[in-house]
């Protein structure tokens, strides 16, 4: 008598466990069928808008004459495009490889300078002083024979 | 005696009313509330319950309340601009400029918000560090530690978020910097990244982010929490400190201390009108100034002297002071890390420090909370850049003011171990002593600063460890 009441309890006890462990799953799955869309409607979509090589219009030119550098979208990341003391045109990402902010063209020193954490870079992209810890990646630019300035994706 | 008896009626329902025990409620509005919610036993509990009076000073029972006034004082700021602001790519700088320079008494709205933040941020620092160091946290008052920390957290996500919102150019930038660090969590940094900014890049959709951020999800948790937190001190009342002598009878907290409270955020009020009414664009100084300035423009260069709020100077500067690369990992990443341990470890001091868990003094972790105020007043001061004045290239400037700035610490630190000494009675100065030692070899002998610090970490290690063991030897010769 004893022994049976045991088996009933142990199975009872298993049975019980059992449907535990089954609740417990379908609570997850159900708190994962409300996070999972939450999650994806949170991540952004990526980035649409023009791709390809950017021309500068007139004024971006002019201002490039006057200020020795601009910073132009090409496939939507920030280009700074600069005009060196030997009058060559350079492209890079104008992101700071630090924390990201825009970088800028000290024309006096030939320097990329981020005014952020104080990061320098030489007119190759190469690190000179400071936290960056990359070199700034370079863009192809080219001066068509019309005079137009095209800014290009490709790595030079 | 007529005028007591005037004082008295207004906090009427604070008198005594008829036993709680099955007696009769009492008549009135009161006792028409109470048939139905039985608040008698609320009302009980609150005129009994008193705050340590002794030999300790009660000024820092005061913070709380005062940060939670500036709190107040936001949320009715606050919605008061949002019946202006707009955001978006066209409207969020514009709305901002009309409300300052078109809505009447708009300036004031906008001024009163800006300097109500920082003030609260200083008054919750404070709060923060008096509880650090009078040992609040001890049991059973762990969880009022962790629950006003989480507070702490929201309210620097209030001034990050908040400070994104007039998109100006300043704020621009700020936001890229900041929100670049996440990129340094490991496997989800990408990701909470690009959650973070709802792009590759801070655009538009991160104002709007932000926005929702700073006028839904952070006041909502920060009431949340608050609730917890003003819960666990009702319950528990505030905490004398470990070595003083405490009265048998405290003072009543209802209606003595909350009246004093009452006065002092008049006093608060007062002082943050003034401010905001003469200074309304802030003291001018980097990291706190709020003019708008010119619009955010993401094809502009950050330009020279950019700087965060004066409250994450220290983390800006500390960024700075890292290499490109540490132990293969970039120095950003490396850096977060190590905050990352900081601000841990100050979470869960309450479980630390077990000497004040036992009613001791624990002289090591008020040391500790000494030692951090030097950490984070030396990083500060270089951020500022104090003493970078006159000519020199840029090298020699970042050392000139190093050392400036390291001098104005050591001062502070000197005075500050002999204000111990003197008043607190402190002999423990292990952690002081490596902090004032790493400002020294950094600011004064030009070694670098991660160098310095691994040096004076270094030694306060085996200073602790020599004096651990020559404590404990005679302790057992005198058990045996």
């Amino acid at each position: 008598m004893q022994e049976q009441v045991h088996t009933v309890s142990n199975s009872t006890t298993s049975r019980r466990h059992f449907i535990d462990l089954l609740l417990g799953a379908s609570i997850l799955g159900w708190l994962a069928s409300i996070a999972y869309p939450v999650i994806r409607y949170l991540k952004p979509l990526p980035q649409t808008g023009a791709t390809g090589p950017t021309r500068l219009t007139r004024e971006e030119t002019a201002k490039l004459e006057q200020d020795q550098f601009i910073i132009v979208p090409v496939s939507g990341q920030r280009v700074i495009v600069l005009q060196s003391q030997d009058q060559k045109l350079l492209a890079f990402s104008a992101k700071c490889t630090h924390e990201g902010c825009t970088v800028t063209y000290l024309p006096g020193q030939s320097v990329i300078w981020c005014p952020c954490h104080d990061g320098r870079y030489d007119l190759s992209g190469r690190v000179l002083s400071g936290p960056p810890p990359k070199p700034l990646p370079e863009y192809a630019v080219r001066r068509q024979p019309d005079g137009g300035i095209v800014i290009s994706e490709e790595r030079a | 005696m007529q005028s007591g008896g005037s004082r008295m009626e207004g906090l009427s329902f604070l008198k005594n009313e008829p036993d709680k025990n099955g007696a009769e409620p009492g008549r009135g509005l009161l006792g028409w509330v109470d048939r139905r919610y039985q608040v008698t036993p609320l009302l009980e509990f609150m005129r009994h319950k008193q705050v340590p009076l002794g030999s300790h000073w009660m000024g820092w029972y005061y913070l709380g309340g005062i940060t939670m006034f500036f709190f107040i004082v936001q949320v009715v700021t606050g919605v008061l601009l949002l019946m202006y602001f707009q955001p978006g790519e066209a409207t969020a700088y514009e709305s901002i400029h009309f409300l300052t320079t078109k809505v009447p008494f708009g300036w004031l709205i906008r001024s009163v918000h800006s300097w109500s933040a920082h003030l609260m941020i200083i008054s919750l620092t404070l709060h923060m560090f008096s509880t650090m160091m009078l040992k609040a946290y001890r049991p059973p008052r762990e969880l009022t530690w962790v629950s006003g920390y989480l507070l702490f957290l929201i309210t620097l996500g209030f001034g990050f978020s908040g400070y994104l919102l007039p998109w100006n150019k300043l704020a621009y930038f700020a936001t890229t910097v900041g929100t670049n660090i996440v990129r340094s969590v490991p496997f989800l940094g990408d990701w909470l990244l690009l959650v973070l900014r709802g792009g590759q890049d801070v655009t538009i959709n991160t104002l709007y982010r932000f926005f929702a951020a700073h006028v839904v999800i952070l006041p909502l948790a920060f009431v949340g929490i608050i609730s917890l937190h003003l819960l666990f001190i009702q319950r528990q009342g505030m905490a004398p400190p470990i070595s003083a002598k405490v009265a048998p009878r405290g003072m009543k907290f209802f209606p003595s201390f909350a009246l004093r409270d009452v006065l002092l955020w008049l006093a608060c009020l007062m002082l943050l009108v003034t401010l905001a009414v003469f200074l309304p664009y802030g003291p001018g100084i980097p990291g706190m100034d709020w003019e708008l300035g010119s619009k955010a423009d993401a094809m502009a260069p950050a330009y020279a002297g950019i700087k965060p709020e004066w409250y994450f100077l220290w983390e800006y500067q500390l960024l700075k002071e890292f290499p490109p690369h540490l132990f293969g990992l970039e120095g950003p990443q490396v850096c977060l890390f190590l905050i990352a341990i900081l601000l841990g470890i100050w979470a869960i001091i309450p479980w630390l420090d077990r000497r004040a868990a036992r009613n001791k003094p624990s002289p090591a972790f008020s040391d500790f909370g000494w030692a951090a105020i030097l950490f984070l007043v030396y990083l500060t001061l270089m951020g500022w850049d104090i003493g970078a004045t006159g000519a020199g290239n840029d090298m020699s400037l970042v050392q000139r003011s190093a050392r400036v700035c390291a001098w104005w610490t050591l001062a502070a630190g000197v005075v500050m171990i002999a204000f111990r000494s003197w008043w607190f009675e402190h002999r423990w100065f292990v952690l002081t002593g490596a902090a004032l030692l790493q400002i020294a070899l950094h600011g004064l002998m030009g070694i670098s600063y991660l160098l310095a610090g691994a040096i004076s970490a270094g030694l306060a290690i085996i200073v602790i460890a020599a004096s651990y063991f020559m404590t404990s030897r005679p302790n057992e010769t005198g058990t045996t």
